[in-house]
Parts: C-alpha cells; sequence; structure tokens
C-alpha cells in the first residue's frame, strides 16, 4: 500500500493531454521508424512525469526531476544502442526503486 | 536546363551573386545556419510576421506550377494546444503554426493519382522555403511529421478535400534544447557520389 495519503496529481485536461498522446502516438507509430517506439513511450512519460509532479509527493517528484527529465527527450537506440540502453535500464531501476520505497514494507530510500 | 552553368540570378537584379563564400552570401549564410528548433518559448509571434512567412511560401517551388499546397495557419492558443495533444512529434510549444496541406481534389482534377510522389515534393518544397523565410525573419521553426492526420485535420477545421501533410511550428526559440545522444555532423561528401564515380 501506498506509504502516503492519496491525492490527486492530475486534473481532467492533463488526462486528456496524456490520453491524447497515447492514441495519436498509437496511430502515427504505424507509419514512422520502429526506433521511435520507444522515443514516443518516453515523451509519454515525460509528459505526465511533468504534469503530476508539481503535485506529487516529494519521493515522486524527486525521481521525476532526478532521472526523468534528464533524459534525452530526442535520442533514440540507433545513435548508441548501448549507451541508449543503459540510460534506459538505469531509470527502470530508479523506477523500481521508488515502487518499492512506497508500495513494500519495511524498505527506505 | 541549361547547359552553360550556373544561372546568374545577380543579372536579374534580385540575386545574391555568384559568391560562395557564406560569410559573403546571405542566402547561404542562411541556409546553414537555420536549425529545426524544438524548444520555443512562449512568447507570441506578431501577426504581421506570420503572414510574411506565408507570403514567402507562396514562392516555393511547385511542379508545373500548379500550387495543389494550401495552407492553415493558426497563432490561436487553444487550437495550437489541442493540436499539440494529438501531434505525438509535437515536442515544442509553438506561438503559431503552419500545417502544409495538399489539395486532393484539385490534383484529382489534374490527374494525379492519391500516392503521386510529385505532390509529396511540393509539400517538401513549400517546407523547405517556409523554414527559411522564418530564419529570415528570426522566427525559429520547426517540421513535424508525426501527427494524426485525422485528429489535425478536425483541430484546425481544414477544408473538405485538402489533407494535412506536414506541420511547421513557429516561435521564439528557448535558450535550451531537448536533449539527444551524440550525433556527427555530416558533410556534402558523406551525402553524394559522383557520376560517373570517378568524376570527382
Amino acid at each position: 500500500m501506498p506509504r502516503t495519503e492519496p491525492r490527486w496529481v492530475l486534473d481532467e485536461d492533463d488526462a486528456i493531454e496524456v490520453l491524447a498522446y497515447l492514441v495519436t502516438a498509437a496511430r502515427t507509430q504505424v507509419d514512422e521508424a520502429a526506433e521511435y517506439g520507444p522515443l514516443r513511450l518516453l515523451t509519454a512519460a515525460r509528459r505526465l512525469a511533468g504534469l503530476l509532479a508539481p503535485r506529487a509527493s516529494e519521493p515522486t517528484a524527486t525521481f521525476v526531476r532526478d532521472h526523468v527529465e534528464p533524459m534525452p527527450e530526442l535520442a533514440v537506440p540507433r545513435q548508441g544502442r548501448d549507451e541508449y540502453v543503459a540510460r534506459l535500464d538505469g531509470l527502470c531501476a530508479e523506477l523500481g526503486s521508488l515502487l518499492a520505497q512506497r508500495y513494500v514494507p519495511g524498505r527506505s530510500s | 536546363m541549361s547547359a552553360a552553368g550556373p544561372v546568374d540570378t545577380s543579372a536579374a537584379g534580385a540575386g545574391p551573386g555568384r559568391d560562395a563564400e557564406p560569410g559573403r552570401n546571405p542566402v547561404l549564410a542562411a541556409i546553414r545556419s537555420r536549425r529545426v528548433v524544438r524548444a520555443m518559448t512562449g512568447e507570441p509571434l506578431a501577426r504581421a510576421t506570420l503572414e510574411a512567412i506565408l507570403d514567402a511560401v507562396r514562392w516555393a517551388p511547385t511542379a508545373g506550377n500548379r500550387h495543389l499546397q494550401r495552407f492553415v495557419a493558426s497563432d490561436d492558443p487553444g487550437t495550437l494546444r489541442a493540436l499539440r495533444m494529438v501531434s505525438p512529434g509535437m515536442l515544442q510549444r509553438p506561438a503559431a503554426v503552419v500545417a502544409v496541406c495538399v489539395d486532393r481534389d484539385l490534383a484529382t482534377d489534374y490527374g494525379f493519382a492519391p500516392d503521386a510522389r510529385s505532390l509529396s515534393v511540393d509539400v517538401g518544397t513549400a517546407t523547405a522555403t517556409l523554414l527559411l523565410a522564418a530564419h529570415a525573419l528570426g522566427v525559429g521553426s520547426g517540421p513535424v511529421t508525426s501527427f494524426s492526420r485525422v485528429a489535425a485535420a478536425a483541430v484546425l477545421d481544414v477544408p473538405s478535400g485538402w489533407t494535412v501533410e506536414l506541420v511547421v511550428c513557429l516561435g521564439h526559440p528557448a535558450p535550451v534544447e531537448p536533449g539527444r545522444l551524440g550525433r556527427g555532423r555530416v558533410t556534402w561528401r558523406d551525402l553524394t557520389v559522383w557520376a560517373p564515380r570517378d568524376a570527382g
């Protein structure tokens, strides 16, 4: 269970923005280069993160600021696959830590 | 095409002359200094500036001088917000947009097949002209091709028979551009071969 009080972090306009992005990205991906797939997903994550961070708990806001926002927004795997994968793995690891702190009893930063 | 070499545009009184040094040739300098701008400030764009850009685009070369390209312009904040929501490739928050469209009904009247390549070529020449015109006026620009055609058409209230092919974002460049992983700069030699191969 979350160890913070439930709070609203998105309003309807925020949610619609993310919804619209995801739906239209699904369509554009049909015609786009496959390497744009992770780029589009990360852009969606960045937009969601930017919308929720101002009202999020301190650990979540810190994760957004320290790990999501620094990800290169225009990077694609072809420009350096190893570095790209390493950065994504690093982001996933930090996300896992955030989730563990939030949901796993006895875990701390 | 003339076999006598480059056209002397200066002879017509309107061209920049033959100086191939970008530092002395304003057209070459503009071509080399233009960049795709993917981060823009929220500062509005003067309507007169937007109209000057649209006037320049009218001079873009088109196949057969047919002018099958059409444009939908907007600087309305609500329209821009909605358009960005349905355009995954639109990282910037533009002060204005110009959607480059094709008048499909007119193209059909000319006898073009729906997938005729020259229609896309003319979208490219219009876009290149638009980007350079914006740059000449100190306006940042960035083309976007990743968007839902049907959603963009609905947001922009595109006239019947037109299709949105590309959207150009316009605005004042922000100090910091979105990050990317490193990529080396290419030269014209990286992109070109001579025919015959030993002619270079």
